[in-house]
C-alpha cells in the first residue's frame, strides 16, 4: 500500500504530464472538436499550448488560475442575469480558445464581408427599398421584426452609415467550415468583457501568451473609437456610451469600455434634444453630445417617437437624427439584422448586393412565410430546428431557443404544424448541425464543451476592422446555439495565434496629433449629483460608526464609569435612535442598539444601510472610481453585512465599528490620493464637507450644551476625532468655550465646522460658471456667508442657537448646490436618497 | 356629407410646467371618400415652436414645443370636411380569406397602405392567442374575407358589453377580452388581434362618429368622444374595408378618418413629455355636427 502512495505523489515530469493530458482528452461522439481534428489527432497549435502549459507543473497551474479568479473577484468583474438584484463574479475559463492564423483569416473575412452586406441591406430597408419591390426581401419578413422602426423610414443616418458595430455569432461545423448562427446589429455586447478576459489570462500567464504569438486586441479598440471621431462634424466631438444604467445585465461592461475608451458614460436623463442637436447636461450647463454609441434598444432610444414608456431614452432623439444632429452607433432600428428570419435571404441577398457568394454559410433558414418553403419545412419537421422568425417562442419554449423537430412529442408537433399552418411568418426552419466543442479545465483534466464565438468588426476610415480575438461562451448544454450568460455558462478568451512574434505595436499617437489636456471635459449633473451623495453617505457611516464605536468604548471601559457616564451613554443612545440608526424601542438595550446600528437592515440610518445607500451611489458612477476604491466600499458593506448575526459583545461592536471605520479612512485616503482634482473630485468632497459640517454641528450641539458635564465634553472630542489636538493644545481638562471653539470654530482643525466650510467656498470657487456677469452663484453666495459668520462668532458667547444657525445654512447649503449642479425635473432619474438626509 | 367638427382637449396640471414638448395627431387628412375643407389648430398658451410633418402611416403630426409658464394647456381642433365614400365591396364576393392571407405575407409593397405593416402583432395589439382562438370561429376554411370579418364583428357587438368605466386606455386588451367589456379602443384591438392572429392584415383608425344621429337612427357609441374602429384587408382586388365593431356597422358617411396606424400607439392624439408635474386632469370634447343638407 506504501508504494500505490509512493506512485501518486511523484512528481511526473513535464512529458509525462502532457502525454496524460493529450491521451486522456476524449471529444465527445460524432461531435467535432477544436483540440482534435476530423481526421482524430490532435491538431498541432493546441499541443503547442499545452506543451508549455504542463511545462508549470500542477501546482503552478494552480496557483495561476487562482490568481486569476482573485483577480476578476477584486477588480469586481461582473455581469447580471436578466431580473437577478446581484451581480455575479465574471466565470472565466481557464482554457483559451485557440484559432490558427489560416483559419482566422477564413473568419475575418467572412465577417468582413457579412458587415458590409448588413450595412447595405440596413440601407435599402430604410432608404429606397428595391429588395423589396424586385421580391427579394417579403415586405412582411421585415415588418414582423419588433426592431423594424417605421418612424425611421426615410430616416438618413447622420455620417451616412447604419452600422458601426457588428458582430456575427459563429461556431464551427462538422465539415470543419466556421458557420453564422446569428447576427448581432442593434448593440453588440460582450466586447468589453473580451478585453477583461484578455487582461486577466494573459496577467495569469504572461509567457504562455508572449511564446504563442497571441494577436493583441488593443487595435481594435483604437480603430473603433478613430472610427466613431471619425464620423462627428466637429475636430473633437464628445462621444458619450448611452447605457441603460446599472441594473442592465452588462453595465459593468459598459462602464469598463467607457472608461477604457475615454468615452463619457451617459443614461437617457443626461442627455436632451434641443434645437435639433442633443446635448449632456453638466454641471457648466449644456454640453453638445456628437456621436452617441448606445447600449439601449432602439425601441427604448425615445419615448417621442418609439416606445412612450420608455425611461431609458432621449425624447426628440429621432427628431435629431432626422435633423442631422447627432451621430448614433448602430442607427436606430438595425437590430432589425438580428431576426433569425433575416439569415433565410443571406445568400441570395449577399449575391444580389455584393455580387458574390457568402464567405462564411450560415445556418441553412427557410421562412415559412413563403408557401413553397412553409411545406417543405412542414414535411421535414423531424430533420429540423423551428425557431420564431422574430425572436418570438415557439409553442410555450423560451424564446430565442430554437425548437428540435425531432424531440417533440407527437401532440406538441401536431400543435406546431396547425400554428406553423395558420402564421408561417412566425416560424422559420433551420437546418440542425453539430457544432464542435473545445477543452475545458476541470479538476485538472480536459474536458470538451460546446461554445459560441461572438467575432467583432467596427468600422473605421479605411473599411472594417475584424478584432482578432472574441468573446467566447462555453455551455454545458450539448445544443449551444443559443448560450447567453445565463447559470452554467462560462467565458473564454480567444487566442488567435500569429505565424510570428506579434509585435508590440505602441498605441501611443504621435506628438502631433494629439492636444495635451489636463482635464476631462464637463462632469455630466448625474455624476455630479452621484459623486455629491457617494461623500454625504460615507461621512454619514462614518459619523454613525463614531458614534456607535464611542458607545460600545464607553460600555467596555469600567475606568470611565463616572456618575454621570451613564447619562452620557444614554445620550450616545438618544442620538442613535434621532438618526435611525436603530429604532426607539432598542433604546434601553446598549448592547441590542448597537448591534442593530451596526449591522441593522431595517433603519435607513444604520451604518450597513447607509453603506449600502453609497454603494449604491457608487454604482451609478463606476467608471469614475478606481477599482480599489469600489473594492473597498464593497469590503465594508460586506463586513457589515456578514458580521451582524446575533447579539454582539461589546468588545466585538467595538471592533465592528473600528474595522469599517479604517475602511473607510482607506477610501479617504484614495480620493485624496488618487482622485483627479478636477470637478467629479471637488462634488465628492463638497459632499462630505457638507456631511460632516452638519454632523460636527450635531454632535457640539447635543454635546456642548451651555451645562454639559466634562464626559459629554469628552465624547464630543472623541466623535471628531481631536482629542490628540485637544490634549496637546490645553493642558487643563475640558471646558466649554475651550471645547466649542475646537469644534465649530477653529479653522485649523480639520475636523471643525469652520475647516469644512473653508472648503466648501474653495471647491465652488473651482467649479465653472453658468455666466460670466460677474454675479454669485446661489450656492457661492450662501457659503460666502456662512463663511464670514463662523469667522466672526466668538467662542465664550457662542450659543446653542447660533450653531443651530450654522447647521441649517449648511442644510441650505446642500439643497442650492443641488439646484445648480444636478438635474432637475421628474423625468429625472435620480439616485434614491434616504429622508433622513434632507 | 359635409361635417364641421370642433375637438377641445383641456390638460389641467397638479403644479405649473415649465416645458412641454408634444407630438399631436389631430389634424385629418385627405383620403379616398373624404375631403378635407378646412383644419384649424390652436394652442395656448401659444408654442414657442410648432412644426408639421407627415408619419409614416400618412398621418399629419404637429410638434411642438411650450416654454410658457403653465397650469393649462387647451388643445383645439376646428375642421371642416366633405366625406362622400363609395359602397364597401360585396362581402360574398371577396376573396377567400386564406387567399388574402399568402397575398399578405408575398407582398413586395412596403408604402403606407402595404398589408405588411399590419400583420404582425404590434403593442396595443399584441400575440394573444385567445383572441385568435375566438376568431377562428368565423373562419371557415375558403369563407370569403370580408364575410368573416363582418360576422367577428357582429359577435363581438354581441358578445362584449360598452363600459366606459371598465378599462382605461393602457389596459392591455386580455383583461378586456377575459371581461368581456370596453370601449371603442379595446373592441378595435380585440378585432384587431384576432384577426392578425390568423394572418391577416388589420389597421387601427382613429377618427370621429356624428354627434346627432340621422332622423330615426339610434344615437351611436362613442359620438361625444374621439372613436376608434378596424380596417380589414380583403386582399389586392378590394383593399382596405372599415368596419366599426363597436356599433356593428360598416364605415360608411358617419365616419370621419383621423388617422391610422397599427394600434392606438402609433396614432395615439396627444403623445408628450412633460416637465414640472406629474399629475394631470384630461377632458375631451368632440362636437361631430352635420351641414344641413343643401337643397337637393
Amino acid at each position: 500500500m506504501i508504494g500505490a502512495t509512493d506512485t501518486m505523489t511523484k512528481e511526473l515530469t513535464a512529458a509525462e504530464r502532457f502525454t496524460a493530458l493529450v491521451s486522456d482528452y476524449q471529444p465527445l461522439p460524432g461531435i467535432p472538436d477544436e483540440f482534435i481534428g476530423a481526421d482524430g489527432r490532435p491538431r498541432a497549435h493546441w499541443l503547442r499550448y499545452l506543451d508549455f502549459l504542463t511545462d508549470l507543473g500542477a501546482d503552478d497551474i494552480g496557483r495561476r488560475f487562482a490568481a486569476a479568479d482573485r483577480h476578476i473577484r477584486d477588480s469586481g468583474v461582473s455581469y447580471r442575469i436578466y431580473g437577478d438584484s446581484n451581480e455575479r463574479a465574471w466565470p472565466l475559463s481557464h482554457v483559451p480558445l485557440l484559432i490558427e492564423a489560416g483559419d482566422w483569416r477564413e473568419i475575418a473575412e467572412g465577417v468582413e464581408q457579412r458587415a458590409e452586406l448588413m450595412e447595405e441591406i440596413l440601407a435599402d430597408i430604410y432608404g429606397e427599398g428595391r429588395l423589396f419591390a424586385a421580391g427579394d426581401l417579403p415586405a412582411a419578413a421585415v415588418t414582423g421584426c419588433p426592431d423594424f422602426l417605421h418612424p425611421l423610414h426615410g430616416v438618413k443616418p447622420p455620417g451616412g452609415k447604419f452600422l458601426h458595430i457588428y458582430a456575427a455569432d459563429i461556431g464551427r461545423g462538422p465539415d470543419g467550415r466556421w458557420w453564422v448562427l446569428g447576427d448581432r446589429a442593434q448593440a453588440p455586447s460582450g466586447a468589453g468583457y473580451a478585453l477583461v478576459n484578455r487582461l486577466v489570462l494573459s496577467r495569469a500567464f504572461p509567457a504562455l501568451y508572449r511564446d504563442m504569438y497571441v494577436e493583441r486586441l488593443a487595435p481594435f479598440f483604437q480603430a473603433f473609437k478613430l472610427g466613431l471621431t471619425s464620423m462627428a462634424q466637429r475636430s473633437d466631438p464628445r462621444i458619450c456610451l448611452l447605457t441603460p444604467g446599472p441594473f442592465n445585465e452588462t453595465y459593468f461592461e459598459q462602464a469598463y469600455l467607457a472608461r477604457y475608451l475615454g468615452f463619457l458614460l451617459v443614461e437617457g436623463g443626461d442627455l436632451t434634444m434641443r434645437d435639433g442637436k442633443v446635448h449632456v447636461r453638466t454641471i457648466a450647463g449644456l454640453k453638445r453630445a456628437d456621436v452617441i454609441w448606445r447600449r439601449i434598444d432602439s425601441d427604448f432610444a425615445d419615448p417621442l417617437e418609439l416606445n412612450a414608456r420608455s425611461h431609458l431614452g432621449v425624447p426628440g432623439l429621432v427628431d435629431a437624427l432626422r435633423e442631422g444632429g447627432v451621430v448614433l452607433a448602430n442607427a436606430l432600428g438595425s437590430g432589425v439584422l438580428e431576426a433569425p428570419v433575416m439569415m433565410s435571404f443571406m445568400p441570395k441577398l449577399c449575391r444580389k448586393l455584393l455580387g458574390e457568394d457568402l464567405r462564411l454559410p450560415n445556418i441553412a433558414t427557410w421562412w415559412c412565410g413563403q408557401q413553397q418553403e412553409r411545406r417543405s419545412v412542414i414535411g421535414d419537421i423531424e430533420e429540423l430546428a423551428i425557431a420564431g422568425a422574430f425572436g418570438n417562442p415557439v409553442l410555450r419554449f423560451p424564446r430565442n431557443q430554437p425548437v428540435i423537430g425531432a424531440a417533440l412529442t407527437p401532440e406538441d408537433r401536431r400543435r406546431l404544424v396547425a400554428a406553423i399552418d395558420e402564421r408561417g411568418v412566425d416560424f422559420v426552419g433551420q437546418e440542425v448541425v453539430n457544432l464542435s466543442t473545445t477543452p475545458v479545465w476541470r479538476d485538472g483534466r480536459l474536458i470538451p464543451r460546446p461554445f459560441v464565438l461572438r467575432v467583432y468588426a467596427a468600422r473605421t476610415p479605411n473599411g472594417w476592422k475584424i478584432m482578432p480575438g472574441g468573446f467566447c461562451r462555453i455551455s454545458d448544454r450539448a445544443d449551444a446555439r443559443a448560450v447567453s450568460m445565463g447559470e452554467g455558462v462560462q467565458s473564454a478568451d480567444v487566442w488567435v495565434l500569429a505565424d510570428k512574434p506579434v509585435e508590440m505595436v505602441t498605441l501611443l499617437p504621435t506628438d502631433e496629433t494629439v492636444r495635451i489636456r489636463r482635464i476631462m471635459g464637463n462632469l455630466p449633473s448625474r455624476a455630479a449629483d452621484n459623486l455629491f451623495w457617494l461623500g454625504r453617505y460615507l461621512e454619514r457611516a462614518e459619523a454613525t460608526l463614531r458614534v456607535i464605536r464611542c458607545l460600545a468604548g464607553r460600555m467596555i471601559d469600567a475606568d470611565a464609569q463616572t456618575p454621570t457616564s451613564g447619562w452620557t451613554v444614554a445620550k450616545l443612545a438618544s442620538l442613535l435612535v434621532t438618526w435611525h440608526a436603530a429604532p426607539g424601542a432598542s433604546a434601553s438595550d446598549p448592547m441590542k442598539l448597537t448591534a442593530l446600528a451596526l449591522h441593522g437592515e431595517k433603519d435607513y440610518g444604520s451604518a450597513l444601510s447607509l453603506v449600502r445607500d453609497a454603494r449604491r451611489a457608487a454604482s451609478f458612477i463606476r467608471e469614475r472610481l478606481s477599482p480599489d476604491a469600489w473594492r473597498l466600499i464593497g469590503d465594508v458593506n460586506r463586513a457589515l453585512e456578514t458580521n451582524g448575526k446575533g447579539m454582539l459583545t461589546e468588545a466585538e461592536a467595538f471592533e465592528h465599528a473600528d474595522a469599517a471605520l479604517r475602511t473607510i479612512a482607506g477610501i479617504s485616503g484614495l480620493a485624496q490620493e488618487n482622485m483627479n482634482r478636477g470637478a467629479g473630485w471637488r462634488l465628492f468632497d463638497a459632499g462630505r464637507r457638507v456631511e460632516r459640517g452638519i454632523n460636527a454641528c450635531r454632535f457640539a450641539r447635543h454635546f456642548a450644551n451651555k451645562d454639559a458635564p466634562a464626559d459629554d465634553l469628552d465624547v464630543l472630542l472623541d466623535l471628531i476625532d481631536s482629542q490628540i489636538t485637544y490634549r496637546s493644545r490645553y493642558l487643563m481638562g475640558v471646558t466649554l468655550s475651550t471645547v466649542r471653539d475646537m469644534v465649530v470654530l477653529d479653522p485649523f482643525n480639520p475636523r471643525s465646522v469652520a475647516f469644512q466650510v473653508e472648503r466648501l467656498d474653495e471647491h465652488l470657487e473651482n467649479l465653472p460658471l453658468l455666466s460670466d456677469d460677474g454675479m454669485l452663484e446661489a450656492p457661492k453666495r450662501l457659503v460666502v456667508k456662512l463663511g464670514a459668520e463662523i469667522a466672526t462668532a466668538v467662542a465664550a458667547k457662542l450659543t446653542n442657537e447660533e450653531i443651530l444657525d450654522f447647521e441649517k445654512s449648511l442644510l441650505n447649503l446642500a439643497e442650492a448646490i443641488a439646484a445648480r449642479y444636478f438635474l432637475q425635473g421628474p423625468n429625472v432619474a435620480r439616485a434614491d436618497k434616504s429622508s433622513g438626509l434632507a | 356629407m359635409i361635417y364641421d367638427i370642433r375637438h377641445v382637449t383641456t390638460y389641467e396640471y397638479g403644479s405649473t410646467v415649465t416645458y412641454s414638448h408634444c407630438s399631436l395627431r389631430l389634424l385629418p387628412n385627405d383620403s379616398p371618400g373624404q375631403k378635407v375643407l378646412s383644419s384649424e389648430l390652436s394652442i395656448d398658451p401659444a408654442p414657442a415652436q410648432i412644426t408639421e410633418r407627415t408619419c409614416f402611416f400618412g398621418n399629419r403630426v404637429s410638434a411642438l414645443t411650450i416654454t410658457t409658464a403653465h397650469r393649462e394647456l387647451i388643445v383645439e381642433v376646428r375642421t371642416a370636411i366633405d366625406v362622400d365614400r363609395p359602397r364597401p365591396p360585396l362581402a360574398a364576393a371577396t376573396e377567400a380569406y386564406d387567399v388574402v392571407r399568402e397575398q399578405a405575407f408575398d407582398t413586395v409593397s412596403i408604402d403606407k397602405d402595404s398589408p405588411a405593416h399590419f400583420l404582425h402583432p404590434s403593442r396595443f395589439a399584441p400575440r394573444f392567442q385567445p383572441a385568435a382562438d375566438y376568431a377562428r370561429a368565423s373562419f371557415s376554411r375558403g369563407r370569403p374575407i370580408l364575410e368573416g370579418a363582418i360576422e367577428l364583428m357582429q359577435r363581438i357587438k354581441a358578445d362584449f358589453k360598452y363600459d366606459t368605466k371598465a378599462t382605461v386606455v393602457s389596459t392591455p386588451i386580455s383583461e378586456a377580452f377575459e371581461k368581456r367589456r370596453g370601449v371603442c379602443q379595446d373592441f378595435a384591438h380585440i378585432m384587431i388581434a384576432g384577426l392578425r392572429g390568423l394572418g391577416l392584415p388589420a389597421a387601427y383608425v382613429s377618427g370621429y362618429i356624428r354627434t346627432i344621429p340621422a332622423p330615426g337612427k339610434k344615437r351611436l357609441e362613442g359620438a361625444d368622444a374621439m372613436h376608434a374602429w378596424v380596417e380589414v384587408w380583403c386582399g389586392e382586388d378590394c383593399g382596405w374595408v372599415g368596419l366599426d365593431p363597436t356599433n356593428n356597422m360598416m364605415i360608411g358617411n358617419d365616419h370621419i378618418i383621423l388617422a391610422k396606424g397599427r394600434d392606438y400607439a402609433d396614432i395615439s392624439p396627444v403623445a408628450g413629455i412633460i416637465l414640472g408635474s406629474r399629475e394631470q386632469d384630461v377632458d375631451v370634447q368632440v362636437d361631430v355636427v352635420p351641414r344641413e343638407p343643401a337643397a337637393a
